[in-house]
């Protein structure tokens, strides 16, 4: 008697997992956001009583796995031609639709002066200099090209190290292992709490704005579509856009 | 195709066993000569890279060299290195991570020699050094091939240590593993094959070649 009750017990367990993980909405989340996606996800939640999942990385590294079958629903992508090449191969329903545009920045954790960022690059005391792998991560990509039009790419080249995501160069920087580092500007907010940092903003004429695109996956469209869609229109509200801007982002 | 992961890959393999094959041969001899509390503690310590996750290694190597403070700190100020995002660092690295695959056969093959085979070297007049460079180390040919092997193989396929300290800087850290997962992150399936089968068709040579060498003296092939 005593184990047919404790059979009932696990097996109504099983079914409220299963029941609280379909009400749970997995998000593929590019690394840039890591900071921003909790604060939209407590606000989402308090909105609708949905949960999400964000599963951080980068955004090459989402796409190479939802390709490969990972069972996402959304997808927040660090730029617009990654959820483009998901809908062109057909794991998305729809074209990507552009929610934010980021901002580049130069961040360091100690006391410098960063206003004339490209003369300090250059100096001796920048020992090394973090960007993102700019095949694979936007913000990498337009860290490159900033320092390409300023000039100064041949000349800091060999002190370049790269991170394998926006989020790495995070961790460069505040453990100090980097003099600089190219981030987004999102970081700093929600770096704020635990470390002083050094900061300014990379002209905006430097470098291609990074423009990033949302989809809701095939996965979504077909197990949690109604929820899927709540939280896609949720990203491109009003609240989620004052939230945006809080944190450094550009939004229309 | 840009061979330079490849070759930087032999070389970190090359030359962190040659050095721990160098710092290996003794510290094996050392622990296989008795036992003490001072010795189960090092060969703990040198056994746990087997089975700890190599980020924990990258990250408090990460934060022990780390130019701003400590050891990292000294350093650069005193020899001027750098050992994260430099070729040494891996190589320190890897010293380390692959330790065990050095020591441990060597360790276990000089115990499993009969006590007798020193002690009749001894009675002939031989020094300690003697004994072990002509006695001891002939008679453990098969292990001592065994564990270049295995730690050189294992350094070929050195990754997380190196995502987390190398900064992926092309000749100088980008290894083949991490060049593999930046092709596949790429979505370049084609080079990341390359750099694959390469990898692979490498590790077969070399473990077939341990097989057949090992057949004619070993009873099995990675003793």
């Amino acid at each position: 008697m005593k184990f047919r009750k404790l059979t009932l017990t696990s097996l109504l367990f099983l079914f409220v997992t299963i029941a609280a993980h379909a009400q749970t909405l997995q998000v593929a989340v590019a690394a840039n956001l890591q900071s921003v996606i909790k604060v939209l996800q407590a606000d989402f939640k308090k909105k609708t009583g949905i949960d999400i999942q964000p599963i951080i990385g980068s955004s090459g590294n989402l796409v190479n796995q939802i390709k490969n079958g990972a069972p996402f629903d959304v997808f927040l992508s660090a730029d617009i031609s990654f959820p483009e090449s998901l809908y062109k191969a057909g794991f998305s329903m729809d074209e990507p639709v552009v929610y934010t545009w980021g901002n580049l920045v130069v961040c360091s954790d100690q006391k410098i002066d960063l206003k004339n960022w490209q003369n300090l690059l250059q100096k001796g005391k920048v020992k090394k200099i973090a960007i993102a792998n700019p095949a694979i991560a936007p913000y990498g990509k337009a860290a490159e090209e900033a320092l390409i039009k300023t000039g100064i790419m041949n000349k800091v080249k060999p002190k370049l190290v790269y991170g394998e995501s926006i989020a790495q160069v995070n961790t460069y920087i505040t453990t100090g292992v980097v003099t600089v580092g190219f981030t987004s500007q999102s970081f700093i907010k929600d770096a704020d709490k635990n470390v002083k940092l050094y900061w300014a903003p990379v002209d905006a004429g430097l470098y291609t704005a990074v423009q990033q695109g949302m989809v809701i996956l095939k996965h979504g469209k077909e197990t949690n579509f109604e929820q899927a869609q709540k939280f896609y229109k949720y990203i491109l509200s009003p609240a989620a856009k004052a939230i945006f801007t809080e944190y450094g982002y550009h939004v229309q | 195709m840009d061979w330079s992961p490849i070759w930087l890959t032999l070389r970190l393999a090359i030359i962190t066993t040659s050095i721990l094959f160098a710092i290996g041969l003794p510290i094996a001899y050392w622990l296989s000569k008795g036992r003490s509390l001072a010795k189960i503690v090092i060969e703990a310590i040198i056994t746990m890279p087997l089975v700890l996750p190599p980020s924990v290694l990258g990250f408090y190597l990460l934060i022990a060299f780390s130019p701003q403070h400590g050891i990292g700190l000294w350093l650069q100020q005193h020899f001027n290195i750098q050992f994260v995002f430099s070729f040494q660092g891996l190589v320190l690295a890897s010293v380390i991570y692959s330790m065990p695959f050095m020591i441990g056969p060597i360790k276990s093959a000089l115990q499993q020699l009969p006590v007798s085979l020193a002690q009749a070297s001894y009675t002939l007049g031989k020094t300690e050094w003697q004994t072990f460079i002509k006695v001891l180390l002939p008679n453990i040919r098969a292990s001592l091939l065994t564990a270049i092997v295995l730690t050189f193989a294992h350094t070929l396929g050195e990754f997380g240590v190196v995502l987390m300290i190398g900064g992926n800087i092309p000749h100088v850290t980008r290894v083949a593993s991490i060049a593999i997962y930046d092709s596949v992150e790429n979505m370049d399936y084609a080079t990341a094959n390359a750099y694959s089968l390469c990898l692979f068709v490498v590790t077969f040579i070399i473990v077939i070649a341990v097989f057949i060498f090992n057949k004619r003296t070993a009873k099995i092939p990675l003793e």
